[in-house]
């Protein structure tokens, strides 16, 4: 019983990780970089859903206008940071994206101050079916991703748009030639995936309540090595990492023994992953041409 | 081309620099201009902990706007300079140095242990005298010129481990965080001090960890659980908790729990009872700590009220009523006193019979290691809840 | 002919000389006692980070691959330095300039440690391309750190770090400064001998370098351990001008600094990332402490800001035009030189990475016009 609820919550976590993981692997297929801000992203959605939260009181609402915000600001962070750089070195695109991370940071403790808020988003309380206890949150957090994923994977295979991005993932000057706006599509990837960030914010307060201005930052780094272990740059790999990287992580801290790597075991996960398939569980093996 | 360039920048850069530096140098007397004391301290204000430096920095300031008003020492003024180490020891250097050099004549030292570690060797050098509100690690004040106003974590850990011995239970929880030499240290002492018999399930965080599921499990069929850390890993633990882990159990912190039940828009959520062994209630409603409460609330956001800043607020008095006690005593104190003969004075002062009451305790006294001596007090945070 | 290879010669050789100087003439200021301890804490800050940036440099700027661990190198060689240290002070204690032997056979260990580290983790990791070692390396300095700081307090110290002897402040960062110029000497011999064209052509083009016979696997592998080697040696000094090595430092975080040095300062540009890192160490330490009190908060505002804008600037390929003709250098020049016109030597360190695919930061661009008219170069 302990090891199913272990499990579940493996679950949970790797679900919220898979989410965070489709913005990265997203952004990386299309805009072929690395979105260091993404993780900061979530906390901006965290705080979006604390105050619409303290004005209102509704988590939904609360997650709809979180949801608005991020999208408009991960359009914004496009534009002004990313945007200018297109043809750039994606080295000097790598360092703005630290640095709009620091400034999202930075700015947060600017205007929420330094002490950790409370969001108690929703006290849901255990669904308990015989000896087995699992938190509804838990279920609400599996549930939502499943049906985002699904969304995502039935998004970018059945409408123009989603084939769109697929073309100019695939290769970027083709595709313009075929009449996409590229422009339009990269904006669209970065809407979708800060979109979700705040989803991943509020499966992340729902499950801990404690919101600080580096809430996004060690699950950002998560996900980003769980969109790495499925391949980087495929959906399905994002969630299969993800997954991964969360039940790792459950089964590691049961053991008091390893417990307190758990950090360095997902990250061994990850090597070893990689040195037996190097581009990742799901991800396409290129050719490399002269 | 473009090298020669870099070069010819490099090259002004170490005129700029090296002008910069020479200009500032060569004096030892940098108390020399001063025309208020100076006191320093370096916290993180800035990153993950920086409520806790916050705290001190405004409780301080607090402190030193109060002594002002009522007409300094002998009519000099004090100043507070509070600079930021964000947690990291690397920049405990520059900042003592810069403070030092700017006319520090004294300080609080850190307000956490990890960089107080570097901050106690540091200030040795030079004898600048510190009183740390909240660095507590063991060996902080391992130099004569240290001195703690919290309890050092290896006292609380014995402390806690007397009273669990006391209890007679058979089997007990521990959740810890590893990674914090804070928690760490309380619950190394812990382990040694109790009870051979008495059966402990462990278990630990690292990092800023927010997701404590697991560990909750682990520990649901505890009804008495040690957790050495500070309120805000702890009130996500409880409330992650509450309906999982037996509702008749008991939280047991140690000084870190202070500022729990400010977490909670309504305390009773928690149907646990809460308790803690510390030296400051930030709820309490009654004495000095709840003129301070009435004090702090008013002038700053009640968000980043917690025991570091009471103490803040102590140590800067304790240095005040400490100076003017030698005045008392026929010691000279001018305003360009350097921080070492400061630091001699301060140093008979506390290590001598001088004793301090305020917001976090009364009578308080000094041991010859720097350790504090004063009552530890067993608060119980809130009760269980009636079913 | 002959004025012309004292000219390429007196280039090679600038930045020791520039290094040397500065090492002379703070550390004849710190010998007078002119310097305060700020300024000798700063410069051996300073020199800690340029080992670090030449050292990333290596790998990223030369070699074209991404690492995101060079911290977890560096936190390799601080413990194992600094452990080191701490088992031969009191060893040494009787024996004339015992510390100084400590402190080498310290530098020693840390540094080969470290290598050691690089190898094994290069060995396999070196397979990957591009991002997937970017995280693999990051993967590796977050094992490092998480290693380190749950060791026992007999070992490492554990959470609360390993204490470990500081060096006379006025003299370890003199020693710093003269292991900044042994990495730039080893960095730069290696970089302009045939092995570093080889290095190069990896980066221009894996594929055809291995079709033109050079061993990629090998020389990925000699930059990588080299790199690691001195991120180890670093970590010693690190070891030496702190109290106190705490894990907690050595997070990815780390890392990303010192890449930033490394690609603000022009990538394959050594000279680029001495004045970075000086430049953004300077600025670190500047704005902490500056900004007190309630000011602290502005710290990382500024520094990201500065940071976009500085690399929007020297990137954007819409602003090309600008700074080509607003930058310091062109200005100079048409201000003295009216008829002046870019030279085309082929340069060693200036060609594009494979990392940058179309144009590299400004400061590393040929002029193109050069090329089209030959005739000109003659009468320069």
């Amino acid at each position: 019983m302990e090891f199913i609820e272990t499990l579940l919550n493996g679950l949970s976590i790797g679900s919220t990780y898979a989410v965070i993981a489709l913005g990265y692997t997203m952004v990386y297929g299309i805009a072929k970089m690395l979105n260091f801000a993404h993780g900061d992203v979530i906390m901006v959605g965290g705080y979006m859903i604390y105050l619409t939260m303290a004005g209102i009181g509704n988590p939904i609402l609360g997650l709809a206008v979180a949801v608005l915000f991020c999208v408009v600001l991960g359009i914004s962070i496009e534009k002004v940071a990313y945007k200018p750089l297109r043809g750039a070195s994606p080295l000097a695109v790598l360092i703005t994206a630290i640095g709009v991370s620091y400034l999202l940071q930075s700015t947060a403790q600017i205007i929420f101050g330094s002490a950790p808020k409370m969001v108690i988003v929703a006290d849901l309380g255990n669904l308990t079916i015989g000896s087995l206890t699992v938190p509804y949150y838990m279920l609400i957090t599996l549930g939502c991703s499943v049906v985002i994923m699904l969304t995502l994977s039935l998004f970018v295979k059945y409408t123009k748009t989603g084939r769109a991005m697929i073309a100019v993932s695939e290769d970027k000057g083709a595709a313009q030639l075929m009449g996409i706006n590229v422009n339009a599509i990269i904006t669209i990837t970065f809407a979708i995936g800060s979109g979700l960030a705040a989803f991943a914010g509020f499966f992340m307060l729902m499950k801990s309540p404690s919101l600080s201005n580096t809430l996004g930052a060690m699950p950002g780094i998560k996900a980003f090595t769980a969109a790495v272990i499925g391949g980087i740059g495929s959906i399905p790999g994002a969630m299969v990492g993800g997954i991964l990287m969360g039940i790792v992580e459950a089964l590691s801290l049961t053991v008091p023994a390893i417990a307190p790597y758990t950090d360095a075991i997902e990250f061994l996960v990850l090597i070893v992953i990689l040195l037996v398939r190097p581009s990742g569980i799901l991800g396409k093996v290129r050719r490399e041409k002269v | 081309m473009k090298s020669m360039f870099k070069k010819a920048l490099a090259l002004v850069l170490a005129i700029a620099m090296l002008a910069t530096f020479a200009a500032c140098g060569g004096t030892t007397s940098y108390t020399a201009n001063n025309t208020e004391f100076v006191i320093g301290v370096s916290g993180p204000l800035t990153g993950a902990a920086a409520v806790y430096g916050v705290a001190v920095k405004n409780s301080a300031q607090m402190a030193v706007d109060e002594i002002n008003a009522a007409g300094g020492l002998n009519g000099v003024k004090f100043k507070l300079v509070a600079t930021d180490d964000v947690h990291d020891p690397t920049k405990v250097a520059a900042n003592y140095a810069s403070m030092l050099e700017g006319g520090m004549q004294v300080s609080l030292g850190t307000v956490t242990t990890g960089p107080g570690l570097e901050y106690s060797k540091l200030s040795v050098e030079d004898n600048v005298f510190f009183l740390t509100p909240s660095a507590s690690g063991d060996k902080i004040p391992e130099f004569d010129n240290g001195y703690q106003m919290c309890f050092a974590d290896g006292n609380q850990g014995k402390v806690a481990a007397d009273y669990v011995n006391g209890l007679g239970l058979k089997e007990i929880g521990v959740f810890y965080k590893s990674d914090d030499p804070y928690s760490d240290g309380i619950y190394k002492q812990f382990k040694e001090a109790i009870n051979a018999d008495i059966k402990i399930t462990e278990t630990v965080f690292t990092g800023e960890a927010s997701d404590f599921s697991t560990q909750i499990n682990t520990l649901k069929d505890c009804k008495f659980i040690f957790m050495p850390i500070y309120y805000q890993p702890a009130s996500v633990f409880m409330n992650q908790a509450k309906d999982i882990i037996a509702k008749d159990a008991v939280y047991y912190g140690c000084d870190g729990f202070d500022g729990l039940a400010g977490q909670f828009d309504d305390f009773s959520v928690i149907p646990q009872e809460v308790s803690m062994l510390s030296h400051f209630d930030s709820n309490a409603t009654e004495g000095a700590a709840a003129d301070f409460i009435k004090k702090y609330t008013e002038k700053y956001d009640a968000e980043t009220l917690n025991q570091f800043g009471a103490s803040a607020y102590d140590c800067v008095y304790a240095i005040f009523n400490a100076m003017k006690a030698a005045i008392d005593a026929g010691t000279e104190i001018d305003v360009t006193i350097s921080a070492s003969d400061l630091c001699d004075i301060l140093k008979g002062q506390f290590g001598g019979d001088f004793s301090y009451s305020g917001v976090t305790g009364t009578d308080i006294k000094w041991q010859a290691n720097g350790y504090v001596a004063k009552g530890a007090i067993k608060y119980v945070l809130k009760t269980a809840n009636e079913e | 002919m002959a004025n012309k290879l004292t000219n390429i010669k007196w280039k090679h050789y600038v930045n020791y000389i520039a290094v040397a100087i500065v090492t002379v003439v703070f550390g004849a200021l710190a010998f007078a006692g002119a310097l305060p301890s700020s300024a000798l804490y700063l410069l051996e800050k300073i020199a800690i980070s340029i080992i670090l940036a030449v050292s990333l440099s290596m790998v990223v700027g030369f070699l074209g691959e991404l690492s995101l661990g060079h911290a977890g190198f560096m936190c390799v060689g601080a413990y194992l330095g600094g452990k080191a240290s701490v088992i031969l002070e009191p060893m040494l204690k009787g024996v004339p300039a015992g510390k100084e032997i400590a402190l080498v056979i310290s530098l020693i260990v840390g540094g080969v440690v470290a290598a050691l580290f690089g190898i094994v983790i290069g060995l396999p990791a070196l397979r990957l391309k591009g991002d997937y070692l970017a995280i693999v390396t990051l993967a590796f300095g977050e094992i490092v750190r998480s290693v380190f700081m749950n060791t026992s307090s007999e070992s490492f110290g554990g959470a609360l770090g390993l204490s470990t002897p500081r060096y006379n402040k006025s003299i370890l960062f003199i020693i710093a400064f003269v292991l900044v110029l042994v990495c730039l000497a080893v960095t730069q011999n290696l970089i302009r001998s045939k092995h570093g064209r080889a290095i190069t052509a990896i980066r221009d083009n894996e594929i055809a370098a291995r079709a033109t016979g050079i061993n990629v696997t090998k020389y990925k592998l000699a930059v990588f351990t080299i790199s690691s080697l001195f991120a180890g040696v670093a970590g010693v000094l690190y070891s030496y001008s702190n109290y106190n090595v705490q894990s907690s430092k050595f997070s990815y975080n780390y890392s990303i600094e010192i890449l930033v040095m490394v690609v603000l300062g022009g990538m394959g540009s050594i000279n680029g990332s001495i004045i970075a890192a000086t430049l953004i160490t300077y600025l670190d330490n500047t704005l902490q402490t500056v900004l007190t009190g309630d000011l602290a908060v502005l710290q990382d505002l500024l520094y990201a800001l500065i940071l976009i804008v500085i690399v929007i600037y020297n990137n954007a390929p819409a602003l090309k035009n600008f700074r080509d003709r607003f930058n310091l250098q062109s200005v100079l020049k048409r201000k003295f030189d009216p008829n002046h016109q870019h030279d085309d030597e082929a340069k060693w360190d200036r060609v594009p990475t494979k990392i940058a695919m179309n144009e590299i930061l400004s400061v590393d661009v040929q002029p193109q016009m050069s090329t089209l008219d030959p005739d000109k170069k003659e009468g320069v």
